[in-house]
Formats: structure tokens, sequence, C-alpha cells
């Protein structure tokens, strides 16, 4: 049996990982509720924003803020944003194959956003336009680069990581242009007041055509950042259950290292009484054999 | 008469009135306008103001109250909002600024 002090060491480091591990499992914890406050509060403004854009809008098209003498790329263009390192199981493998399914490199694209996914495609062989980095902050996320190449495309689909619970993340597809109008008209529901914004009713600065074009991109941009949201959000997910399984493990093993350690300790002493009763034995052995002499 | 609830008595219908909205105003009578500066993921400002000084491509210009309906796309400048509440300046990169009815919102980082 391992002696008392070898194993106190284990409990030690054993107590460290559930404390450590127990840290990470409320830093995921509370990155998940900033970061769903967040998404709401970008849903909001989102509403707000096509609101306005609903009631100037000259017509049916959302051209991404593309300007109407320019042509856009017949393909189609696929981001797929993935995590930025390991540690994420399976779920980035999921997307990549969700991606590219009915793949052809001759009608798709490819950006790819995180370390992880572009690893994953470059071990498949499989060439991408861009690639960019998950940004590590949560606020502030710098979606222009990305919403510049979706401008370019008539249609452009999204391949990100959704959270649906703390337990259950899934991968799933948007069609960027479908989504703008779809969240739009949804938060166009809750709003009474809808009125038709046009030149005879307000001064527009530079021009009607001007504020529309810059409003799509803005709005091709808040989707984009929610997405690249939603993913980190569904990462974070992933890491709390990783952190929630890890801690359980960790407190197991804990208690069985205490259990070692206290019957370690106990051998000891059951040992040492076991010797001095022994001894005492011999000892009463002796005077019985000297009285008897 | 079938079992159940009493008819309630109507009242007769009264010719529905255009609403005038009260103009918003502070303690000495000084017309206010209610100003909202926001972007996706952050509050800035939401209060009653005076004035709002900012930039557009053609310039520098001032919204006051009753100010006529107006969308301009802002340039990176410092927006200065003076409210009863003390003077605020917020630095803008880039915004789109609807004005409409007294109401003023600042859709920042757009």
């Amino acid at each position: 049996m391992r002696r008392p002090q070898e194993i106190a060491k284990d409990v030690a480091t054993m107590s460290t990982m559930v404390n450590l591990t127990s840290v990470f499992e409320s830093l995921a914890s509370m990155r998940i509720s900033q970061i769903k406050g967040k998404v709401q509060q970008s849903e909001k403004f989102f509403g707000e924003l096509w609101n306005i854009y609903h009631q100037i809008r000259v017509d049916d098209t959302f051209r991404f803020g593309r300007a109407e003498q320019k042509k856009a790329h017949k393909k189609e263009l696929r981001i797929a944003i993935t995590a930025e390192g390991g540690f994420s199981g399976d779920i980035d493998q999921r997307l990549i194959r969700l991606m590219l399914e009915g793949y052809d490199k001759n009608l798709h694209d490819i950006i790819i956003i995180g370390h992880h996914g572009a690893v994953q495609l470059a071990q498949q062989g499989i060439e991408f336009k861009k690639y960019f980095k998950l940004p590590k902050q949560d606020e502030d996320i710098n979606v222009e680069p990305i919403t510049e190449e979706a401008t370019q495309y008539d249609n452009t689909i999204a391949y990100y990581q959704s959270y649906q619970s703390l337990s259950v993340q899934n991968v799933k597809k948007m069609n960027l242009s479908k989504a703008v109008k779809e969240q739009g008209e949804a938060s166009v529901e809750q709003i009474v007041n809808d009125e038709i914004i046009s030149e005879q009713t307000y001064i527009f600065e530079p021009s009607t055509y001007e504020v529309v074009e810059h409003l799509e991109r803005s709005m091709t941009s808040i989707i984009l950042a929610q997405i690249v949201l939603e993913s980190k959000l569904a990462q974070y997910a992933s890491r709390f259950k990783a952190m929630t399984a890890a801690h359980e493990r960790a407190d197991d093993s804990l208690a069985e290292f205490r259990m070692m350690y206290n019957r370690s300790k106990r051998a000891i002493k059951d040992a040492r009484l076991k010797e001095i009763v022994i001894g005492m034995r011999k000892v009463k052995a002796a005077r019985e054999a000297k009285v008897e002499a | 008469m079938a079992f159940g609830k009493k008819k309630a008595a109507v009242a007769p219908k009264e010719e529905a009135k255009p609403q005038k909205k009260e103009e918003l105003k502070d303690e000495k009578g000084k017309p206010l306008m209610h100003v909202k500066v926001y972007a996706p993921f952050k509050n800035y400002f939401d209060e009653p103001a005076y004035s709002i000084s900012a930039e557009n491509h053609t310039g520098p210009f001032d919204i006051l109250p009753r100010h006529h309906n107006f969308m301009t796309l802002m340039s990176a400048c410092e927006m200065k909002i003076v409210a009863p509440t003390g003077d605020k300046t917020i630095r803008i990169t880039r915004a789109v600024m609807h004005v409409k009815a007294d109401q003023v919102v600042v859709f920042l980082d757009v």
C-alpha cells in the first residue's frame, strides 16, 4: 500500500484540479450569460434599423449594399465559422461536413473563420478563398472584411455553431439575404407606426440611394456579427459542458484519493497497534516464563 | 333573450380626433427632444437633450427641437449633445442619424 504522505500530495493536486475546473466552469457560464444579453440587444438594434430601412426601401431586392451598377459573382459564397483552437469536440467536423455537402469548386467559394476549420479543410486538400481568425473579444467584432466579400456575391450561406441549450449545440446554415429579410420582418411585426419615408417627407444626406445602400451593408454586418457571437456562445457552452464533466470526474477522484489516504493512515495505525499488542504479548510471555522459573 | 350575461350598455362612439403630441420641455419651458445614441452592443445616451452637433459629408450641422424629418450618414467626428443633465461628447467613426418628431436616434458603428 502507498504511504499517506504520497497520497496526500495526490489529494492536494486533485483539490487544485477541482478548484480550477470549477473556476473555468463559472467563467464559461458568466460568458454565456453576457453573450446572450448582447445577442438580444443586437437583435433589438437590428429591428429598429430594419424598421427604417423597410420604410424607405425602394424595391423588394436586398442587394447587400451593392450598388445597382455593380455585378455580383455567379458563384455561391460559403462562410464557415469554426473554433480557433482544439477542445471543441466533434462539432467543427460536423460543421465542415455540412458545408462540403454538394460542394463544387467551380460553383462555390469558401471563406473560413477559425484555425480549427482551416486545418480540417487543408487536411482534405480543399482550397479556400480567405481565412480569418475568430475574434478573441466578445465586443466590437469587426466583420467588415467578411461583409466586403459577402457583398460581391448574389448568394451567401453561413455555416455556424448554434446554441440550443447548455447541453445541446448544433451546426446550422443560414442564407444571409433571407436571414436579413426574415429577421427584419419578424421585428417589423412589433412596430405599429409604420410609415413611408420618402424624399417628400424627409431630408436625406447624401442621398436616398446612398442611405439605403449603407443600411443594407450595415444590416449584413450586424447579422454576421450575430452569427459569430452565436458560434462563440455555442463554443462557450461546449467548454462549460466539458468543464462540468471534468469537475465531476475530479470530484470523484478527490473522494477516492481521500478514502485511500484515510485507509493508508488507518493501516499504519493498525500495523503499529498490532506491533504493540505483539510486543506486549511477548513481554507478558517473558514475565510468565520468569515467574514459572 | 339568451341566458347569460347582460349586454353591457355601450357608450356612443366619439369621433377620433387627431391627437397632437405634447412637446417635450424643461422646467423653464425650453424645448427638448429625445436623443438615443447606441451601438449593437452598447447604449451611450438615452435622455432628453437641447441640441446635437455633429458632422456629415456636407460639413458640420446642428439638430434642434422641431427639426424637419432628417436622415444622414455621419462622418467621423466628435458628436456633442447639450442636455439638461450636462453636455456630453461622443467620438464616432461612422453612424446613421434618424430625426423624426423630436426623436433623434443615432445608430453607431453602422
